[in-house]
């Protein structure tokens, strides 16, 4: 009887949050949807009393929201490719050898988590200034592709491969680099494909880096296009709101599709960009 | 005969080179952009230099770091970290974890909720901004608009008799504050749910029912049974919820932009503007150091508070 009660207690604690986290998502975007005199009107409602796609026109018409789109596309998408590479790359090297130093490496990437980017902005500058990426939209590509995290992911997953299959394609006479391409990457499927979600999200919401290396507008991502819509005089909330829902589209089909990958690749290794 | 041996031997080199060699793309992001920069920064944080010095700064030894002591702005600013870290942590630390037991209950639809409770998580920073500033700033947010509805509904049943006062909302320093920390537990509460929620669900059901035969009731068993088992989960959240924490700028970005009176700007957003606006990397890369510092107080408190727990 008590069992009962609190199932049916919990049921409706559940569903009265689901208010909490969807309502102001739910909002963001009918309020996109209505027109600039009703978006300031003194006394709003919460569906659009007429709908209308002005603010997606202004936004896709004027200004370069286009080219931020396919800025933040082209970035997110090289630096997954890359990410995939370079630490499916690393994560063999500390599953699969036995080498001098394997602990102390492992130790130093795991560490670099406890060194955030977001603290050495003035050092990072200056770095990417020399390799003469600045305002190159390599600067946002190449640095945040190497991951602590991912690393982490792909040994641990790649541990789980039999040594027999390598040794025995060693002894066939396949070099290391064969091996890598034809045996490990294919045998890493379901790892690469929860690394290559994740990458995906953190370098399209990324913020920082573009914040840091990128100087010129027409290479502006789309984060940081919608952060400098809000400023000293106020949020230009007509654009502002269109381009978040904008925003938040690929993430939405991305998590929709890969809700396993997202729940798994978390369980996992607590991935943080 | 010779040259056998020596393909051997080159073999052998390969052999021992390769782990290296596929180490190395990651080993040199990592030595670049991440151990130099620390490195570089706390020399930086020695001397003068400024955003445009190219050649060598002068060095003034400790100058930096008695400046930006007396700099009361950066003071505020690490004041308001170390409070929201203090603040947030076990906030979220707690959300997260009656999120997690929720939904261990044997309720319907679980798959839904916790997809509904992860979306956010998805969210950028700065989208997350935008979005709490729509529905709070202004006399005529979605938040004032549903509070005088709130208030009609009540003096319409005679509880209030005053009348209605708008929220100040985002131009009150103390409003301001409280919502930053609301919207961090809302963008990300749901991620570190799933991190408690597999360590849940990987206790055996047999010690709660060893522990409900022994008369444990549902608080004894949640502090005796549940708390125990999910460890390590716990510490891990606590350490990557504190790093989060303590490097937050981009959700205020948009959300309150540093204000009012500075009353949400925390350490990064200010080394920022220190390194950016003011030019004066010599300071901002003092305050980096000085940061480096709590945050790697900060979880090694965290983590050997932890393993000594192990012991007893």
């Amino acid at each position: 009887m008590r069992n009962k009660r609190q199932v049916i207690t919990a049921q409706t604690i559940a569903t009265l949050l689901v208010f909490v986290f969807l309502v102001p998502v739910l909002y963001t975007i009918l309020s996109s949807f209505k027109e600039m005199a009703e978006l300031f009107s003194t006394t709003p409602t919460f569906f659009p009393k007429k709908w209308s796609f002005a603010n997606y026109i202004h936004v896709l018409s004027s200004g370069n929201y286009l080219r931020y789109i396919l800025n933040s596309l082209i970035v997110a998408t090289t630096s997954t490719i890359i990410a995939i590479v370079i630490n499916t790359m690393s994560g063999y090297a500390l599953a699969k050898f036995k080498f001098k130093g394997s602990t102390v490496i492992m130790i130093v990437i795991l560490s670099t988590i406890m060194l955030p980017l977001e603290i050495f902005m003035a050092p990072i500058f200056k770095i990417i200034t020399f390799f003469g990426m600045y305002d190159s939209l390599w600067a946002i590509i190449i640095p945040p592709a190497a991951t602590p995290t991912g690393i982490f992911l792909m040994r641990q997953y790649l541990l789980t491969i039999p040594d027999d299959i390598i040794c025995s394609a060693r002894i066939d006479g396949a070099s290391e680099w064969k091996i890598f391409t034809k045996i490990i990457i294919p045998n890493a499927k379901p790892a690469i494909a929860t690394l290559a979600i994740f990458s995906f999200m953190w370098r399209w919401n990324d913020y920082i880096w573009p914040l840091i290396s990128i100087f010129s507008p027409e290479k502006y991502t789309l984060q940081l296009a919608i952060a400098n819509l809000t400023g000293e005089f106020g949020t230009d909330y007509t654009s502002a709101l269109a381009i978040s829902v904008f925003s938040m589209i690929p993430m939405l089909i991305i998590f929709i599709l890969f809700q396993k990958q997202f729940i798994q690749g978390t369980v996992e290794s607590g991935m943080k960009g | 005969m010779t040259t056998k041996v020596q393909s051997y031997r080159n073999y052998r080199f390969k052999q021992k080179a390769i782990p290296y060699i596929f180490l190395a793309p990651n080993l040199f992001i990592f030595s670049v952009f991440i151990i130099l920069p620390a490195i570089i920064g706390i020399l930086y944080s020695f001397t003068d230099r400024t955003l445009f010095t190219f050649g060598s700064a002068n060095f003034i030894g400790l100058q930096n770091y008695v400046k930006i002591f007396k700099d009361e702005y950066f003071i505020k600013a690490l004041k308001n970290t170390i409070g929201l870290v203090m603040v947030t942590v076990p906030l979220m630390f707690t959300v997260a974890l009656l999120l997690a037991t929720l939904l261990k209950q044997p309720i319907k639809w679980l798959g839904f909720y916790r997809s509904v409770y992860y979306w956010p998580v998805m969210i950028s920073a700065i989208v997350v901004g935008i979005i709490w500033q729509w529905i709070l700033a202004g006399n005529y947010s979605l938040f004032n608009i549903t509070l005088q509805g709130f208030h009609r509904f009540l003096s319409s049943i005679g509880l209030i008799s005053t009348p209605f006062t708008v929220s100040p909302t985002l131009s009150d320093g103390r409003f301001a504050w409280i919502s930053v920390v609301f919207a961090i537990l809302w963008s990300r509460s749901g991620y570190y749910m799933i991190i408690f929620l597999a360590a849940l669900l990987s206790i055996p059901e047999t010690l709660y029912e060893a522990a409900e035969m022994d008369g444990a009731s549902r608080f004894q068993q949640f502090r005796f049974v549940t708390i125990p088992s999910i460890k390590a989960a716990r510490v891990m959240v606590l350490i990557l919820v504190t790093m989060e924490i303590f490097k937050i700028y981009p959700l205020v970005v948009t959300f309150t932009g540093g204000g009012p009176f500075r009353a949400t700007e925390f350490t990064v957003q200010y080394i920022y503007e220190m390194a950016f606006r003011y030019y004066q990397i010599g300071q901002a890369s003092a305050m980096s150091v000085v940061m480096l510092i709590i945050v790697t107080s900060f979880s090694g408190i965290i983590f050997f508070s932890s393993k000594r727990g192990e012991n007893q």
